[in-house]
C-alpha cells in the first residue's frame, strides 16, 4: 500500500494523459482531467502530512535498494512541491476548462500538462541525477510541445529562444553528469553525498558545483542566462502560462536547493557567493525588465526573474534560517504568480487585450478582480501581513545578519520597483478610464474563471496569515534538507 | 523531393522491410539479457518506415502502418506502465519483474519469459509510434501534403483552429480529396 501511494505522484498524471491521447475529443475527459487533479492534489496533501517530523519515505524502483538501484524519495520539501505543483495544476486545469468551451480547446492540451506534471513530479521525487535528468527532459519535452501547440508564425519565433537555451542546458546538465560519475562512481544523491565530504575545498569540487550552478540557473531563469524566458511565456494561453509560471522556474530552484543543500557539502563559499551575487542581478534586471514592459503578461514574465533573484540569493547566504526563507517564499511565490497570470488571462477574457494602452475600467465594471488582483500584487511587492512580506522579510534579517549590505539593497530596490511595475498593471487596466474595446462583462465566462483566481487568492491570504505554520513547515523541511549525515545513513544502511 | 521513380529502390525496399522488421523483433526478444531491446527493437522498425516512404511517398507508408501513430504510442506507453503497475498490486514496488522458466517444449525447447518482455514491447511500440509521427510530418511537409491528414485533423486540433498551410494557399483540394473514399 505505501509503495502504491509513494508512485502515485507519478503514476496518476501518466495514467491520465494516457486516458486523455486515447480518449479524443470525448466530453468527459474535462471532468476526467479534473478529477484526477484533484485526486493528486490530496495524495500529495496526504504525503506531505506523513513527511513532517518523520524520516523520508522511499520506494526503490522494482526493488533495487539505493546505492544500486534508482529510488524515489519523498521528503517534506519534495512533498511540499509536489502538493504546490498539484495546486497549480488544478488551478491551471480550472481556470482552462472556464475559458474555452471543449470544441475550441486543442485535444493535445489537457495530456500535455498531464505530461509535464509527470515530468515535474519524477524531478521533485528522484533521488538519482541521472534520473533527475530524465524528469527534466520529460518536462522539457512536453513544455516544448505545448508552447508551440496553438502558435502562429510570430510565437514560433519567440519559443525559438526557450528551446535553443534549454537544449544547452541538458547538454551541459549531461556533461555534468558525466563529471559526477566519474569523479563518484555513482549518481545516488546519498553516495554523492558520502563520497563529497572527503573531496570538500578541493578545486575539482568547487568546479563541479560552478557546473551544477550554471546549468540549474539557466533552468530557473538566472542572471545572465535567462533570456529563454521573458518572451516565451506570453506567448502562452493564460492557463498553461500559470502553470509555467508557476512550477517550472521553480523546479530549477527546486534542485538548487536539493543539490546545494543536500548532496554537496556545505562549505562551499566561492559558489555560493557566485550565486549570491547573481541572484541579486537577477532581481535588478528582472525588476527593470519588467517595468520597461507594457503588457501585463509581459510584465509578469520579467517578474519571475526577480522573484526567482529573491530564492537564488536565499540560498546563496546559505544558512539554515535563509534556506527556511528560500521554501517559505517558493510556497508563497509559486501560489501568488500563478494567481497573477490567471488575473491576466481574465483582464485579456474581459478587455479583448492585455495591452496596458488598450486596457481600462475594469474597477468600475468587476471591483471583485480588481481586489484580487491589488491582494496579490502587493503580496509580490511585500506589503505586509500578506505572504510576499514574511519570506521578502527574512531574507533581508539573513542579509543583515551576514552584512552584506549590497545584497540587502538590491532586495529592497527590486521590492519597491516591483510595486512601481504592479501600480503600472493596476494604472493600465484597473483605474484608466476608457477601454479601447470597451469591457465584455456579457461574456459570462469571466466570473467561473476569476472564481479560480480567487480561491488561490484565498490559499495565498491562508499563506500571509497563517505564516506562523508554513514558517515551522518552511523551518522544518529546511532542517530535514541540511541534516546530511542523517540522510545518508537513512538511505544507504537503514530505512527503505 | 520528388519520391517513388525508381524501381530498383522499389523493389529492395519492399523486400527488405522484411527483413528489416523480422531483425527488429529480434532485436526486441533478445533483448533482456543482450544487446537489443524494446528501444532499439523499435527504431529498427521505424526504419523500415523511413525507407517505404522514400521509396513509395509517404502515404503509401501512412497506409502500410495503418493506425494512427501517436494512438499506437500511447497504447506502448499504457502497456508499458500497466506492466510496471502490476507488482503494486502484489505489495511489491513499482516496476519490480517476475520470471518464468519453461522447459522441453515442444519446437522451442527451454524457454525464460518475464515481464520485461511485456515492457519492452510497451517500448517498441513508443518509439515506432513516435518516430512515424516524426517522419511522416517531415515527409507530408517536403512532399507538399499537409502536416496532419484530415483523420489526425479531426482528431487532434481545435474547432477554431486553421491548417496553417491553408494559409499560404497550398492546393487546398489535396486536403479534401486525400485518404477520401
Amino acid at each position: 500500500m505505501k509503495a502504491l501511494v509513494l508512485a502515485l505522484p507519478i503514476l496518476l498524471p501518466l495514467l491520465t494523459a494516457i486516458v486523455l491521447l486515447l480518449a479524443g475529443r470525448r466530453r468527459w475527459r474535462r471532468w476526467l482531467v479534473a478529477l484526477s487533479a484533484l485526486v493528486q492534489l490530496g495524495v500529495a496533501l496526504v504525503l506531505a502530512q506523513g513527511a513532517y517530523g518523520q524520516p523520508p519515505q522511499v520506494l526503490a524502483l522494482g526493488g533495487w535498494a539505493a546505492p544500486y538501484g534508482i529510488v524515489l524519495v519523498i521528503d517534506l520539501l519534495a512533498a511540499i512541491m509536489l502538493a504546490l505543483g498539484a495546486l497549480t495544476a488544478l488551478a491551471a486545469i480550472l481556470f482552462g476548462l472556464a475559458e474555452l468551451p471543449p470544441e475550441d480547446e486543442n485535444p493535445l492540451r489537457l495530456p500535455l500538462i498531464q505530461f509535464l506534471v509527470t515530468g515535474i513530479n519524477l524531478a521533485f521525487c528522484t533521488a538519482d541525477l541521472f534520473n533527475l535528468f530524465v524528469a527534466f527532459e520529460v518536462m522539457l519535452i512536453a513544455s516544448y510541445a505545448l508552447l508551440t501547440l496553438e502558435a502562429d508564425d510570430w510565437d514560433i519565433k519567440q519559443a525559438f529562444p526557450y528551446l535553443a537555451l534549454n537544449l544547452v542546458g541538458s547538454t551541459l546538465f549531461l556533461v555534468a553528469a558525466g563529471l559526477t560519475y566519474g569523479m563518484f562512481g555513482s549518481l545516488n544523491f546519498a553516495l554523492i553525498a558520502e563520497r563529497a565530504d572527503a573531496l570538500a575545498g578541493t578545486p575539482q569540487l568547487t568546479l563541479l558545483s560552478l557546473l551544477f550552478l550554471t546549468v540549474f540557473g539557466m533552468k530557473a531563469g538566472v542572471f545572465p542566462l535567462f533570456y529563454w524566458l521573458p518572451n516565451s511565456y506570453p506567448i502562452l494561453p493564460s492557463p498553461v502560462a500559470a502553470l509555467y509560471a508557476g512550477m517550472l522556474t521553480k523546479v530549477g530552484v527546486y534542485v538548487l536547493l536539493r543539490i546545494f543543500g543536500q548532496v554537496l557539502p556545505p562549505d562551499l563559499p566561492l559558489p555560493h557567493l557566485l550565486m549570491a551575487w547573481l541572484a541579486a542581478a537577477t532581481m535588478i534586471f528582472g525588476v527593470l525588465g519588467a517595468v520597461s514592459r507594457n503588457f501585463i503578461r509581459g510584465i509578469l514574465s520579467f517578474h519571475i526573474l526577480s522573484q526567482i533573484g529573491y530564492m537564488v540569493l536565499a540560498i546563496g547566504l546559505f544558512t539554515p534560517y535563509a534556506l527556511a526563507a528560500a521554501i517559505f517564499y517558493i510556497i508563497h511565490h509559486i501560489v501568488v504568480k500563478s494567481t497573477l497570470f490567471l488575473v491576466g488571462g481574465t483582464v485579456v477574457v474581459l478587455n479583448r487585450t492585455d495591452d496596458l494602452e488598450k486596457t481600462g475600467r475594469l474597477w468600475l465594471a468587476t471591483p471583485v478582480l480588481g481586489v484580487i488582483f491589488l491582494l496579490q500584487a502587493l503580496s509580490l511587492a511585500g506589503i505586509p501581513p500578506l505572504s510576499g512580506f514574511w519570506g521578502k522579510y527574512m531574507i533581508i534579517v539573513e542579509g543583515v545578519r551576514q552584512q552584506e549590505w549590497v545584497l540587502v539593497f538590491c532586495a529592497l530596490l527590486a521590492g519597491v520597483l516591483t510595486l512601481f511595475s504592479m501600480l503600472k498593471i493596476w494604472n493600465g487596466a484597473f483605474w484608466a478610464a476608457s477601454a479601447k474595446e470597451g469591457v465584455h462583462t456579457e461574456e459570462r465566462r469571466w466570473r467561473p474563471m476569476a472564481a479560480v483566481a480567487g480561491g488561490m487568492t484565498v490559499v495565498s491570504l491562508g499563506i500571509g496569515f497563517g505564516a506562523e505554520f508554513f514558517l515551522r513547515v518552511a523551518h522544518e523541511a529546511a532542517r530535514q534538507l541540511l541534516d546530511r549525515p542523517a540522510y545518508i545513513d537513512f538511505l544507504l544502511r537503514g530505512g527503505g | 523531393m520528388k519520391t517513388g521513380d525508381s524501381y530498383i529502390f522499389r523493389s529492395v525496399a519492399s523486400f527488405l522491410f522484411f527483413v528489416i522488421n523480422v531483425f527488429a523483433v529480434y532485436l526486441l526478444l533478445r533483448g533482456h539479457n543482450l544487446p537489443g531491446g524494446g528501444f532499439i527493437g523499435g527504431l529498427g522498425s521505424a526504419l523500415s518506415l523511413i525507407m517505404l516512404s522514400m521509396a513509395y511517398g509517404v502515404r503509401e507508408a501512412q497506409k502500410v502502418l495503418r493506425v494512427d501513430p501517436v494512438r499506437l504510442a500511447t497504447v506502448g506507453l499504457l502497456l508499458a506502465v500497466v506492466t510496471g503497475m502490476l507488482p503494486l498490486f502484489l505489495g511489491e514496488p513499482f516496476l519490480r519483474h517476475f520470471h518464468w522458466k519453461f522447459d522441453g517444449l515442444p519446437l522451442l525447447g527451454k524457454l525464460e519469459v518475464g515481464t520485461p518482455l511485456l515492457f519492452d514491447i510497451g517500448i517498441f511500440l513508443v518509439v515506432v509510434g513516435v518516430t512515424a509521427k516524426m517522419i511522416f510530418v517531415l515527409f507530408r511537409s517536403i512532399s507538399g501534403l499537409t502536416a496532419l491528414n484530415p483523420s489526425e485533423w479531426r482528431r487532434y486540433s481545435a474547432d477554431l483552429e486553421e491548417p496553417v498551410e491553408r494559409e499560404h494557399s497550398r492546393s487546398s483540394s489535396e486536403l479534401e480529396t486525400e485518404d477520401g473514399p
